[in-house]
């Protein structure tokens, strides 16, 4: 009698052991495959930045167009002036902050950390700005370009 | 006789001891069967249940990703792209164009998506929704939105160029915005 109730409870803990195994894994592998989310920032949208940055027709005029952003590139390197009298590097730096100020939220409540722009020639580096936080998870973009004879870099880091 | 008698007395006792053995190992074979089935069921479960989760997933993941694509695509598209009209400009928009397509109800079902609308980033010009008699100075242009389910939105980055006049000068103006597309959710 008492081997009976002894094998029964033998049974009763194998079979209750099954379960509260199966019900565990059941939550660990859903909670797993749902966990997989959005990244917080795509490459595109760094590359398209860039890219479209580039391209923002500026206020600073030469006498002849209101020029983009890769022009005042050029024009700072040469050490150029606006129209008005404006100092071409310092306008690409302001234009070029408030761009990147306005395109991405940096805090520690969103998922942006932090941002770096760098803008360099073979020789020097023409700007630099930074932005919140460098952590390890980020991407980036770099696009290259010359005129007369000079190469620029500009590159853009995110960091989440 | 007694001797005869105590024999079949412990035979029988013999007998009745045996059979409850059997009956006891039936009894915990039918436990033992009892607790594989379940797992098996349990398994079983697990596996249509992540199977068609699974299923779902792909979906929205196809869903999205062809939302992503689109912005890609839309951005480049002849309804949208500026073509050569400011230069050779990549991911660049004619605000004029869009302005235009933004205001036709044929091009609803177009695109097979939910909502395409542009934001400028900078300038901002916060939520003010563009007209045609705003659209220098507006914020957001809501080019296409249709009453259905939404899945989360894709955006990129664009030029939305347009031209200017300047004390008589022409001259291309491009803003940054940014191209937001809604898929639909077909799940």
């Amino acid at each position: 009698m008492i081997k009976k109730g002894k094998g029964q409870e033998e049974i009763i803990g194998f079979a209750l052991i099954i379960i509260i195994v199966a019900v565990i894994l059941l939550v660990i592998l859903g909670l797993s495959i749902r966990g997989k989310g959005k990244e917080a920032v795509q490459s595109y949208e760094v590359g398209s930045f860039v890219q479209t940055a580039l391209q923002y027709t500026s206020d600073c005029y030469d006498g002849i167009e209101y020029l983009p952003v890769q022009k005042l590139i050029f024009e700072c390197e040469n050490e150029n002036t606006c129209d008005d009298g404006r100092n071409t590097c310092d306008v690409l730096n302001f234009t070029l902050r408030d761009i990147a100020e306005k395109s991405w939220q940096v805090s520690e409540e969103t998922p942006v950390k932090g941002y770096k722009i760098r803008v360099v020639t073979e020789e020097r580096e023409v700007l630099l700005i930074e932005q919140g936080n460098q952590t390890n998870d980020y991407k980036s973009a770099m696009q290259s370009f010359s005129r007369q004879g000079i190469d620029y870099d500009i590159s853009f880091s995110v960091y989440y | 006789m007694v001797n005869k008698i105590k024999n079949r007395k412990f035979s029988q006792y013999n007998f009745f001891s045996k059979n409850r053995k059997g009956q006891m190992r039936i009894q915990q074979m039918s436990f033992m069967l009892m607790a594989v089935t379940l797992f098996f069921v349990l398994v079983g479960i697990f596996v249509l249940v992540m199977r068609f989760s699974g299923l779902k997933d792909t979906a929205k993941t196809l869903e999205e990703e062809n939302a992503m694509l689109l912005v890609s695509k839309l951005a480049n598209s002849p309804e949208f792209s500026c073509e050569n009209a400011f230069g050779a400009l990549s991911n660049c928009i004619d605000a004029d164009k869009v302005m235009a397509l933004a205001s036709r109800e044929e091009y609803q079902e177009f695109f097979g998506v939910a909502k395409i609308e542009i934001r400028k980033i900078y300038p901002d010009n916060g939520n003010i929704a563009c007209n045609e008699e705003n659209y220098e100075t507006c914020g957001l242009i809501k080019v296409l939105e249709r009453n259905v389910k939404t899945l989360p939105s894709s955006s990129t980055f664009v030029s939305l160029c347009r031209k200017e006049i300047h004390e008589n000068l022409i001259y291309d103006k491009c803003e940054m915005a940014k191209l937001i597309v809604t898929g639909e959710d077909k799940t």
